[in-house]
């Protein structure tokens, strides 16, 4: 931790030096609702409720997670507490749905959401910047922005990260990850995977990896091959599907992704479990592993995914690959008082994906809220996880679990009964994964 | 033992934002309900979502999730999240969205 905390306060001092900042550290304006120099103007519309609560509470990370724990944080809390979200990028691109990208069914720019309506419409303070320092003694976040380092107080921190990777051998450089995209972070990779996709010639093969569990999205890899196998059919007659899964079996959603790839598209995708990838060689186009090295006319490797590294400088990454220990009643880290960790980058029993991100954020709201009226957490919190997969391009199925608190293990566990699958993908998914899709975006950035 | 906890873990959280058990008590449904917001809009309200939820009756929603349960018809999803509550959780997720506005 100690050391950790040096490197990152050291990296710092690296960094406003490239940048030629200025050493002076802005202090954050008191006064939460006016215009700061760099954050977007937050006038509250709503009307919010009059609960009595104070308190700052800074949001890093402005994903699933992030933005649903800063709306609810405000639309609960009311305007006494004070909310800052904190995120490097203007908006988010939305990995829910991005593997329709790939096909061409949906557009990119469908899956961009913007923070407007979290300051407009809840007075959520947005700063677009990136978290540099941490004093979690102080309760103090330094975050450089365009415009300089602004410093933000807070009784209270949550980050919401999401996932970083872990590189396999073969892809130490930008240019050679950029010849076996992830895509696994929606955005740039998503283009960039969608337009090797479109290279590959008729009878050609597409290569893609899943990594060992936990991992982002746990259907997701599984609906990529359906999708990629679909698309194919259509354009690229002869082509094939090689899907290398680092684990023992489909990890989600196992009877209507093994029909899918011994019925529906029988012939296009070989699937092949424990193939965890030891190197990849983009010279020759070749992901070596496991179950021995196959070449394909493009490349997916979606890596070991691991903790942010800004969880492990501020003294939060101390579960197992860099993820975040955290109780689940309120998401506070089992390593440092004061911080929250939701979404993807925490360490929990539940999946690691955005409809149950935006849940956790809604507990973790709850708690804080109590917390700071002096009061305990909500000791039965429940959440759940649903998604709607594309089986092909005009079909999907559905998932969907629902998780209780169990004092005994203080871990969130599936209901009995409470978890299952679609009987079959269908045309009517299809058109309700669109209604999800809407409605949860909506429930999260709206 | 437990109750040494309680005090400890009060005490602090009341130290960090020097208040004292302030705040008004949300609706003792309403974190349950947050599970209903994803795919029926927030509070229950929302155009184009799956069916709207806010001022309906508290009996009427009780009353289908209820039945929903009862029947456990497989591949349902809403039978899947009806199943993952406790009758009396129904009711106060069913009081909740009675008392939002249409």
């Amino acid at each position: 931790m100690t050391n950790n905390r040096r490197q990152f306060i050291s990296r710092l001092a690296a960094m406003l030096a490239a940048a030629g900042l200025p050493p002076a550290v802005l202090a954050d304006d008191d006064d939460h609702e006016s215009a700061s120099s760099s954050g977007t103007t937050a006038t509250s519309t709503a009307a919010l409720p009059s609960t009595g609560l104070s308190g700052r509470v800074v949001v890093v990370g402005g994903g699933m997670a992030g933005a649903s724990v800063a709306k609810f944080l405000r639309l609960w809390g009311g305007a006494g507490v004070q909310v800052t979200l904190v995120e490097r990028a203007p908006r988010y691109t939305s990995n829910i749905l991005s593997n329709l990208v790939l096909t061409d069914t949906v557009a990119m720019t469908s899956l961009a959401f913007d923070y407007g309506r979290l300051a407009s419409t809840y007075g959520v303070k947005v700063v677009q910047g990136e978290a540099v320092g941490a004093d979690p003694i102080a309760r103090r976040l330094t975050v450089a922005t365009a415009s300089g380092l602004q410093v933000l107080d807070y009784d209270r921190l949550v980050v919401a990260p999401g996932i970083d990777f872990a590189w396999p051998a073969g892809l130490e450089t930008p240019e050679a990850r950029s010849l076996a995209p992830h895509a696994w972070q929606a955005g740039p990779q998503t283009l960039l995977l969608r337009d090797q996709i479109r290279a590959i010639p008729a009878g050609g093969t597409f290569v893609m990896t899943i990594p060992p569990t936990p991992y982002r999205c746990p259907p997701g890899p599984y609906e990529r091959a359906c999708v990629v196998a679909d698309w194919l059919k259509r354009n690229r007659p002869g082509a094939r599907v090689v899907v290398l899964d680092a684990n023992a079996g489909i990890t989600a959603e196992r009877e209507n992704f093994t029909r899918a790839f011994e019925v529906t598209h029988a012939g296009v995708i070989t699937y092949v479990p424990n193939a965890p990838v030891t190197s990849v060689d983009t010279a020759t186009r070749t992901v070596h592993t496991a179950m021995g090295p196959f070449r394909g006319d493009a490349l997916n490797v979606i890596p070991t995914n691991v903790g942010p590294r800004l969880l492990a400088d501020i003294g939060v990454g101390n579960a197992a690959r860099g993820f975040a220990g955290v109780d689940v009643l309120s998401y506070e880290s089992t390593a440092m008082g004061g911080i929250h960790v939701i979404g993807d980058a925490s360490a929990t029993t539940q999946p690691k994906a955005g409809h149950i991100g935006n849940q956790e954020g809604k507990v973790c709201a709850d708690a804080i809220l109590r917390l700071l009226g002096g009061n305990l957490p909500d000791p039965s919190p429940v959440t759940n996880s649903s998604c709607y997969s594309p089986i092909t391009l005009s079909t999907a199925s559905w998932l969907t679990a629902v998780f209780a608190y169990d004092p005994a293990t203080g871990t969130m566990k599936t209901v009995p009964g409470a978890s299952g699958e679609a009987l079959a993908a269908s045309k009517d998914h299809y058109e309700d994964m669109f209604v999800w899709f809407r409605t949860l975006m909506r429930d999260t950035f709206a | 033992m437990k109750r040494t906890i309680v005090i400890t873990l009060a005490a602090l959280g009341a130290a960090a934002a020097s208040a004292q058990q302030t705040g008004t008590p949300p609706h003792p449904g309403r974190l349950l309900a947050s599970n209903c917001f994803q795919c029926h809009g927030t509070d229950g309200r929302g155009d184009g979502t799956f069916e709207r939820l806010a001022g309906k009756s508290a009996s009427e929603i009780y009353g289908e999730l209820r039945e929903m349960k009862a029947e456990n018809k497989r591949g349902e999803i809403m039978t899947i999240h009806a199943l993952g509550y406790t009758d009396a959780q129904l009711r106060s997720i069913a009081d909740y969205f009675s008392k939002q506005k249409r």
